[in-house]
Formats: structure tokens, sequence, C-alpha cells
């Protein structure tokens, strides 16, 4: 990863001020998940506050309720020292606060003038050019170029965040809430997105920079608050910002728990062979697994991981290029439903919408796709199936394990168990892991880990995932995509090019 | 065919085009703020029912337009209820409201079957009429026709062009967008649904106070379901609408044409002309309308606390 | 704003559906006397005969299970499309086609036996309603026609071919110029079994129970319950989404075909265009308050099937329009669907002042 200069030049000018807004105590409850706890934050004038902290820590939460879109189950805020309750974004707006979500906000079909001043026009009638005018100079003013009459859908992911800021900052919003921004940039657009928020903060803007990347955190920040599990565990000012190792060590709270020992196994059969798939945002990609070894897929998500997975999990028809699995080319697989034996699995990022149904009972997800095991004839046997979905929700550890409640009633980590065992159950040759352990906790994490490297004894896995952590501790070889490219493939004993593997995620190949 | 025989039916064309014309952009009104409203041919057949009530007791046939629009809109709030505020399937309240309209108008409108009333007739509208072959099929009109002349264009000029009408469309797009930007897609909805049942009011107020002067049972025939397809048809944009509802006023008025010249062809396989086109015209627009889609939000709940 | 807040239900109300179901049927009820007091007529007086016509008497009773027959078999059909979302309101032209299949087989071979001619009067209602389901299915997977409209346009089509043949080809020679055809033979009509209920009912039973067990116990059963559930899953799971909503509707066009044939051989004995009186969109009410359930359509179907008989005992007392029904039907499934918020929330006084 490149190494950032913080380009501020106007820092001083606001040291020592009183903060725009107070979060005081701040909790927040849904319904039994305690997702905030007695929070207290403050947020200063031409300041960039970070707040660092792993998935699920609550950063998300937190600033969803400073933004007005959820309200706090109890505790205070104070904008400009006054008690002030926000009962929709519609109030933190006017209160100077607003945010760019992870998922934008932006209406797809409308232009970027429209969009940016969506509820704000100041007559009834409007002039296209005069709110493209209007943009524009706003754009020039923050350096963040952009066509105003360009429709959104044709916008790239950084474009469409430029459009957010735009958004904000036509609102004269004076705290700007930023969640996981880099996620769905490259590296040149961050850089860009940086230099913006330094102007900004240059001008007397409040920032908030919501992240789990500590070099970004570390690069950007003035303040930094670290959360765990919905707490505050640490705050520094400025000046006393330590290093990376502190940092990193006070986020995960958790670098001796969880370092695996894994031993490589003895390699088989290929299973996934991908030869030159291209198309759909794809570019050559060249890949093959074995049973017994893990290959990961590290990567920025939205580098075509979710295409690649799609194609091999059959949800979405190879373009161009070859792709066979256990020996049989795509179409000749991928008409048949899932058995038991020589067969594919596919645990998928979303357990709730794509793995599992919601309102339907543990046996009848468990069935989803094993029913071809407990089918004679055309009838399904439901009294073995509800057996077997017995013993597997022992075996993974489901909590709680009542097979007759619906899907919903378990927590993350439980679904994904669920589904772990289900996939396992067919005996797969080959499974597919997409971000296993995303939203999942430490014990919930260190358990699904213990499975995909067990499972390994005697299928290929193909692991995605963005955490760099999760390749390091599982993977045998590791792929970095980049732009639809598999830019460079190694094995993990390879420690240069483990070292590098920042760089390739950026997009840079190291000589 | 000479030109004297086909001008007569490219003015029925329009004729007949005009209360589809008015149904379809009420359709794609509510559409474009996220509902789907199946209700069109109640609301239709309300409207229709109300033109004709207040035009015969009152003799005033805009009074009647005015009110059929307005009550049918009052009408479709039903459907606003069910959905909006207690998440009601949003197909199958339609559906109802439909079911119970055509009720209604059908069970209050027994006594006054075959009975007439004022309306509008067609006149020579100044000037334009003067034009060969175009001033007689488009300006010897009566004076709703007129109006709904204007009407895909002032459509356009509100979504695109006014604050509302941008809002309005945001809350058909993307709901949560919409209320990060601090307007209330759950009210805009309600004016979504409200305003489109005036306007397909109004086109089942055409039928009872312009296309005939009178009362019948189901006057509609369907045509507020040809509405609901022609949404589609115009991919949601209002100047595609009018060439679909004059496409279908085409069929109508060639059908019409035909009983009238005592065709060989059995009456009802004529009535299916129009049913038929429908799928005929929705096949054509799903094969080239690739990318053209429906409001991102259409038939979506907004749920409460979201 | 007035008060209250809307809060989520952890878990469905028990019981909830059925106390919806009859505050639904109160408030309908109370409009529609409303609408006939405005009328002049006597609305306690209206109720009572709605009442008295539907269920009170043996005949009366006999009347709406002979309503209920038909609507059963289209709403069952009904309920396993809309099960998987599919949304098929195109029974009323199944229903047509079913009717014509019927009588053509008649037709062309009035004097078969009744071995011959029964079977294939159920093949022929069952094949012609299953095609003109079908037909939408195809255009919806394949070229991504909205079968709203599409079934809705199929309804029109089907009905006016009905009338088409009944006033063409197959119009009865001696029916002094009347849309119907000639009366059926014996060995083509639907016996009576007890009182005036005929084996249609038979049918009914026989068709419900194997549709709960194909749909509880088979494995396209439930792989219609999920597509229906979260269509992603079934993508997945690697289900046949397009073949099981061809199936469906294949399932809803033969059920709506056998109520067509039913209702032409056991109670008119030949087909006419009066044959066509909305069973289809009484169905899908049906199907709806049935909560989609079928153990549950069959009472609904006779509860609804009471509602048209009594309101025909309105139409010969008190001359109130058949249309009756449709506002009494739009107006009960209007606030059925408005009831049904309270299955998953609940108002709460807000804390907030």
């Amino acid at each position: 990863m490149a190494e950032y200069v913080n380009k501020r030049t106007n820092r001083g000018a606001f040291a020592g001020q009183a903060p725009f807004v107070r979060l005081q105590a701040i909790s927040k409850h849904f319904g039994k998940v305690r997702a905030n706890h007695e929070i207290t934050l403050d947020i200063r004038p031409g300041m960039i506050k970070a707040l660092l902290g792993e998935n699920g820590a609550g950063k998300s939460t937190l600033m969803s309720i400073l933004s007005g879109r959820f309200q706090q189950t109890s505790g205070d805020i104070l904008v400009d020292g006054a008690l002030t309750a926000f009962h929709s974004p519609k109030d933190a707006i006017k209160a100077g606060i607003g945010m760019v979500y992870q998922h934008f906000m932006l209406v797809e079909s409308m232009t970027v003038a429209q969009n940016v001043l969506l509820g704000q026009e100041k007559a009834f009638l409007i002039s296209p050019k005069e709110q493209e005018r209007e943009v524009a100079a706003l754009a020039e003013q923050y350096g963040l170029p952009i066509d105003p009459s360009a429709t959104v859908s044709s916008l790239s992911m950084g474009e469409k965040q430029r459009v957010e800021i735009l958004k904000l900052l036509y609102r004269d919003s004076r705290v700007l809430i930023l969640d996981e921004p880099t996620a769905v940039l490259t590296p040149t657009e961050t850089e860009q997105l940086f230099d913006a928020m330094w102007r900004m903060a240059d001008q007397g803007k409040s920032l908030v920079f919501i992240s789990h990347k500590l070099k970004e955190v570390m690069a950007v920040a003035d303040e930094i608050a670290i959360l765990r599990k919905g707490e505050v565990v640490d705050e520094f000012k400025e000046a006393d910002v330590p290093n990376e190792a502190v940092l990193a060590n006070r986020m995960v709270g958790r670098d001796v728990e969880l370092a695996l020992d894994a031993q490589p196994v003895e390699l088989g059969a290929t299973v996934l062979d991908v030869q030159g798939l291209d198309g759909d945002g794809l570019e050559d990609i060249m890949l093959s697994v074995r049973k017994g070894e893990i290959v990961a897929i590290a990567g920025v998500a939205g580098n075509g991981q979710k295409e690649l997975v799609e194609v091999v999990c059959g949800l979405r028809k190879p373009v161009r290029g070859d792709v066979s699995i256990l020996g049989l080319e795509w179409h000749d697989f991928y008409p048949r439903p899932p058995r038991k034996g020589r067969s594919l699995a596919y645990i998928p990022e979303d357990r709730q919408g794509l793995a599992t149904c919601k309102f339907v009972d543990l046996v009848d997800n468990f069935l989803l796709t094993t029913r071809h095991s407990f089918t004679t004839g055309p009838f399904l046997n439901r009294s073995k199936a509800v057996d077997t979905t017995i013993e597997i929700v022992e075996q993974f550890n489901v909590q709680p394990g009542h097979i007759d409640a619906d899907a919903r009633a378990l927590s993350g980590g439980n679904l994904q168990k669920l589904v772990i065992g289900r996939e396992f159950f067919r005996q797969p040759d080959i499974i597919v892991a997409e971000n296993p352990t995303q939203g999942l906790d430490i014990s919930a994490t260190e358990e699904v880990w213990q499975r995909l490297l067990e499972v390994r004894k005697r299928s290929g896995i193909l692991l995605i995932t963005s955490e760099l952590n999760e390749a390091l501790q599982l993977a045998d070889r590791i792929a970095v995509m980049y732009r639809g490219r598999i830019i460079d493939q190694f094995p993990k004993s390879d420690t240069k090019k483990v070292e590098a593997i920042g760089l390739m995620m950026a997009g840079v190949t190291p000589e | 065919m000479g030109l004297e025989l086909i001008i007569p039916i490219l003015a029925a064309t329009i004729q007949s085009g005009t209360p589809i014309l008015y149904a379809t952009l009420g359709e794609m009104l509510t559409e474009r703020s996220g509902v789907l409203n199946l209700g069109v041919e109640g609301m239709m057949i309300f409207g229709a029912f109300f033109a004709f009530l207040v035009s015969y007791y009152t003799g005033n046939p805009w009074l009647a337009f005015i009110c059929a629009g307005l009550l049918a809109g009052l009408f479709g709030l039903a459907h606003a209820v069910v959905c909006l505020v207690f998440q009601g399937n949003q197909v199958v309240s339609g559906l109802a409201l439909t079911i119970l309209g055509v009720g209604l108008a059908d069970f209050l409108g027994t006594a006054y079957v075959g009975v007439s009333a004022p309306g509008f007739s067609p006149f020579d509208f100044p000037v334009l009429s003067a034009i060969p072959v175009l001033g007689e099929i488009f300006f010897k009109q009566d004076a709703l026709v007129y109006v709904s002349f204007l009407l895909p264009f002032l459509f356009w000029f509100f979504m695109n062009r006014t604050r509302w009408g941008l809002a309005l469309g945001a809350a058909g797009e993307n709901p949560a967008a919409c209320f990060a930007a601090g307007l209330n897609p759950v009210k805009l909805r309600w004016a979504g649904i409200y305003f489109g049942g005036v306007l397909c009011g109004l086109g089942g107020a055409y039928l009872s106070l312009a296309y005939t002067h009178l009362w019948t049972n189901n006057m509609t025939a369907g045509r507020g379901w040809i509405a609901v397809a022609l949404v589609i048809f115009a991919f949601w944009r209002p100047g595609r609408a009018m060439f679909g509802a004059y496409l279908f006023g085409g069929i109508m008025a060639f059908q019409m044409r035909l009983q009238a010249v005592g065709a060989t062809l059995p009456s009802s396989l004529l009535l299916m002309l129009p049913y038929a086109l429908t799928i005929i015209v929705l096949l054509f627009s799903s094969a080239r309308g690739k990318g053209r889609q429906a409001p991102a939000a259409l038939g979506v709940n907004i749920e409460p606390g979201e | 704003m007035l008060g209250f807040t809307i809060e989520k239900r952890q878990e469905p109300l028990k019981w909830g559906s059925f106390f919806i179901f009859l505050g639904a049927l109160v408030f309908s009820l109370g409009v529609s006397a409303l609408l006939l007091a405005i009328q002049g007529k006597p609305p306690l007086e209206a109720m009572y005969l709605l009442w008295d016509g539907a269920f009170a008497h043996d005949w009366a009773l006999e009347d709406t299970v002979l309503k209920a027959i038909p609507i059963f078999l289209c709403s069952l059909g009904v309920a396993v499309c809309f099960r998987m979302q599919i949304w098929n309101i195109g029974a009323e032209g199944q229903y047509a086609l079913g009717a014509i299949g019927a009588t053509w087989v008649v037709l062309s071979m009035p004097d078969a036996p009744v071995w011959v001619l029964m079977p294939l009067m159920f093949l022929a209602a069952a094949t012609l309603g299953a095609l003109w389901a079908i037909i939408p299915a195809l255009l919806r997977e394949k070229m991504g026609l909205n079968e709203i409209i599409s079934t809705l346009m199929f309804n029109y089509i089907g009905i006016l071919f009905l009338e088409f043949l009944v006033y063409g080809s197959w119009k009865d020679p001696a029916s002094f110029g009347f849309p119907m055809t000639i009366m059926f033979p014996d060995t083509a009509i639907i016996g009576e079994l007890f009182g005036r209920i005929h084996w249609g009912i038979l049918v009914c039973a026989g068709a419900a129970t194997a549709l709960t067990v194909f749909l509880k116990h088979t494995r396209l059963g439930f792989e219609i319950m999920v597509s229906g559930e979260n269509p992603r899953a079934a993508r997945y799971a690697r289900m046949p989404y397009s073949a099981l909503v061809v199936l469906v509707m294949g399932i809803c066009g033969a059920l709506a075909g056998w109520a067509g044939l039913i209702e032409t051989s056991a109670t008119l004995n030949r087909l006419q265009p009066t044959i066509v009186v909305g069973y289809g969109f009484t169905a899908i009410v049906v199907a709806w308050l049935a909560r989609l359930r079928i153990t549950s359509i069959a009472g609904y179907s006779i509860l609804l099937a009471g509602l048209r008989v009594g309101v025909e005992n309105l139409q010969l007392e008190l001359q109130v329009p058949a249309s009756f029904t449709g506002i009494m039907q739009g107006l009960i499934l209007l606030s059925v669907l408005a009831g049904q918020f309270f299955n998953w929330y609940s108002f709460q006084r807000s804390k907030r002042g």
C-alpha cells in the first residue's frame, strides 16, 4: 500500500475550540443485542476523527445514531453544548451533521446535480443548468471533480462517493461522517478522497472517518477512538497517536487467541480448474484448486471476486474461457442439482438472503441443498431429515438448537455454523467459502476456521476473503485479485510475496 | 381506402385513446412514486360513474369532470391506507380495489343504466382545425381531448422540472435515499397514489361524459388493465404512453368501424383484439426494453421504523 | 406523531388471522349495510336475508356448497401460484377454457359410454385449462412478460373465445337463437351424490388431498415452498425455478379447468356464457383470506360462496344488484390485508411525550 503524506496545512487554526458535537454515554440495543454501550465522544471543528474497530464493533450503529437514522436507547447528543434529539435524518441535517453511508443513498436514475439538491431545491421550478452550475462550483471549492450533468448510474464508485460528499457540503454540514469510505475505492481514488478530506478539515469542517484499516487511519486522522464490542476502549489526541502495532492490539484484542497452527496436508486431485475465464468484468483468470489445499483469494471487495464466485458456483454463466469442476465442464456440471458425493458446496457471504430462508425452520433450511439425499421417488423423507438436522446442530454447536425454530432466530455465527454443517454433510470435494467469518465474534470465527482446516483433508477449498489475516491464517496458497485480474499467485511460504500483498491489492506488481 | 375514410377512423382513434391516456398517466404517476396500484380499472369506473352522476344532477360537465377525479383519488386512497399504513400486499390490494370499484359503480349505477347526462361535444379548435388532414384528426375533438394533449408534457415537466416531481421520483427509486435527504417517502407515496387515482378517475369520466353521454354497466371494459400494461410498454415515460394509448385507440376505432360496416367476423373475435394486442405489444417492449427498467423500488413497501 | 409508535413483534400473533378476518367481516358488513341504507333498503333486514339465504336452510346450504365447489378448486390453484409469488389472476380464463375443453369432448362424441366420456372430459378440461396458464408462465420465464397482465388478458380472450364458440358453431339449432350448446347427454353429467350435492365434491376432496401430499411430502413441493419464500435461495440451491413456475401455473390451470368442467356438466348441463360469473376472482379473495393454506381454503370457500348465495336472496327480496357481492368481497379483502399488519406489528404508546 502506498504511503500517504498528510497534506494538512491549517490544522492549528482550530485547536482548542469547543466541540461541535458531544455524544454522552450513548447506548443502543437491538432486541437483546447490545450494539453500543455507554459511548462518549467529542467531535471538534477542523479535526478528522477516526473511529477504528473491527466489523461488528458498533461503529456504524453509533454513526447512524448521530446521523438520525437510528435513535439511541439511552444517552444524550449535545450539539454546540445544547441537548438535542434527532428523530430523523432531517433533524441531523438541520443540526449540520451528515453521513456518507457504505451503501450509497443515491437515486441512480437522476443526475449528479439532481441528487445533490434533492430535497434542498430553493424554488418549486427547477432549472437543470442552474443546478449544475451550483454543483460544479461547490465541487471546485473542495476539489471533488465531477460532471454534474452525468446520470449517477453511469458513475464509478469513487465518483458516487463524491456525490454523497457534495450532498453534505451543499447542506452546509459541519460534521461529515464517512463510513468505511475506502472499501470501494481504488488506490488513486483513495488518495483523492484523502486530499479532499484534508481540504475540508482545513476549511473548518469536522470529519469522522470510520475504518478498520490501520494504515489509512494513521495517515488521515487527527484523533483516533478505538471501538471494541460496542465500547470505546481507547482514545488518542493529535500528538499522542501511538504506532500501528499498539493500535492493532487495542483494536483486535485477540492477537494471541487466534493464531492457528495450520499444518499442510497431502495434496490430491485437481477439483477446480479455471482457464482463461473472461468477461463480466473478469480478465483472463487462471486458477486451480487441488484436494487438500486452501486457496485464498485476497483483495479489496468489488474487484471481481463476486463474479468469479458466481461463475464457479453456477449462478452465472461463464462468458469466455473454460471452467471445469471435478473434471466436468461447467455446462456438464451445472444442470445437476446438488447431490451427495462429487459435489461442490458454496458458503456464501450473504448467509441470510442467499444461503438460508429467514422464515423457514432449521430442518427445511438444512434440506435446502441436501434435499436429494432425503428423496425416495418423488417423496421427501422429512423424519430422516429431522434426525440428521439434530445431529448436525449438535455436531456443529448451533445455538439455540431448536430445530423447529425459524432461521431468523439464529445469530449470524450460529447461522453460519448451520450452513457449514449443511454444506459439509454432502461431503463435497470442493468448497467455496466467501468471507466466511464476516460479522462473527471471535469464538465463532475460530470454530469456522477450525472446520475449514479439518475438512481440507478431503476437499479443496477456495476461500474468498477481504481480511488479509484470514488469508494468512488459513491459506496454503494465496491469489491476489485486482480489477478482475489475478495479479499474482504464490504459496504462503513465499514470505517475500506475502509481505507485498498489500501492494498487490492496490494493483502494484512488485518485481 | 381514401382519405375521407381514414380521417374519421383516425379521429376516432384519438377519441378512443384519450381515456386510456389519462389512466395510463395516472398509473404511471403512482408507479413512479414506487407503488403498484392494480386498482386502475376500479378507480376508472368509479370516476365514470360519479362523473355521470354529478353531471346528471348539476348539468355541469366541467364540475362533473373535476368531481370525478377528486372522488376517484379519494377512493384510491384505500390502497394507500392498506399498503402505506398497514404494509399490505400491493398486488392483492390493487385487485381488491378493482373488485370493489367495479362492484360499487355497478351497485350504485343500476338505477341509472341507459340514462343520459350532459357532457362534452366536439368543437372546432380555433385556427388549428383549419389545418388540412391533421386539423380534422386532432382539432375537431372535445375539450377533454385538448386537455389530454397537454398532459404528457405537463407530466414530464412535473417529474423533471419541479421540486415535488423529483422528490416523488426519488421515493419510487430509492426511498432510503429520499429519507436520508430529509424527505418523507411515505408522504410522497400518498401523493402519488392520490393524484394517480385522480387521473384514472378523469379517464373514467371521459367515458361517461364525452365518449358517450350516458351511464352503462361495465363501461371501462378492461381499459384500466390496458393502462397498467401500457405503463410497462411506455417504460414509465409519458411520451411513449401517448403513443401506446393511441395505438389502442386505433385498434378500438378499427374494431368499431368493422362492426359498423357489418364485417363477417363475429363480434367476440373483434372484441379480443385489444387484449391480444396488449400481450403482443408487451412482448415487443420486453424484447427491446433491456436496461430501461421500472422504478427501482416499485412494489416494495416501506417498513415502519426503517 | 399521534403519541403512538409502531413496534415489530418478535413472533407473529397467535390466532391472529382468525380474529382479523372476523374484524374485517364485521367492518365490511357494516359498510355494506350503510350502502344499502343510503339506497333506502332496510339494512338489518338485508343482513338477515343474507344469512337466511346462505346458511339457514338445507336448500340454502346446498346452494352454498354447490357454489363453493368451483371456487374451492380455483382457489387451490391460485394459492399454489401465490405461494411461489407468481401472481396468476387468470383462474377465470382457465376455468372458461376447462369448460370449453369438456364441452368439446361431449360435442365430438356424444354417444360414447360414460367410462370413455368422463375421463376424456376431465383430461381435456385439465389440458386446456393448464395450457391457458402455461402460456403466460412460459412468456414470463422466456420473455420476461409480466404474468399479472398476461393472465388477465388471457381471461378476456378465453371468455370471448367461449362466447365465440357458443354464439357460433356450437350453438344448439333448437335454442331459438339463445347462445347455448345442446343439453349434455346423461353420460356427460356429473350425477348427484346426496341431496343436490354432486360428486364433484369428491373431486375437490381428492384434489385437496393430492395437493397437500404433493406440497408437504414431495421434493418438488418443498422446492415450490422455498422458491416462494426466497427465490434467491432457490437459485442458490439450484432448484429448477422456471420449471417450477410452469408447474404451479399448470396445476392451477388444470384445477380451474376442472372447476369449469364441473360447473358446465353438473350445474348447467350445457355450455353457455352465463357460466362465467367471477369464480376465478372470488378464488383469489379466498386464497388470500386463507393465507394460502389448503385447509382454510375449504372454510373460506364456503363462506364466500355463502355470500354469493345470500346476495342472490337479497336480489330476489330487495332487488339488490348482484354486484353487491363484489363490494363485499372487495371490502373484506381490503380490510383483511390491512388487518394482517397486526400479525407482525403492534401500536405502542410512545415513550416520548
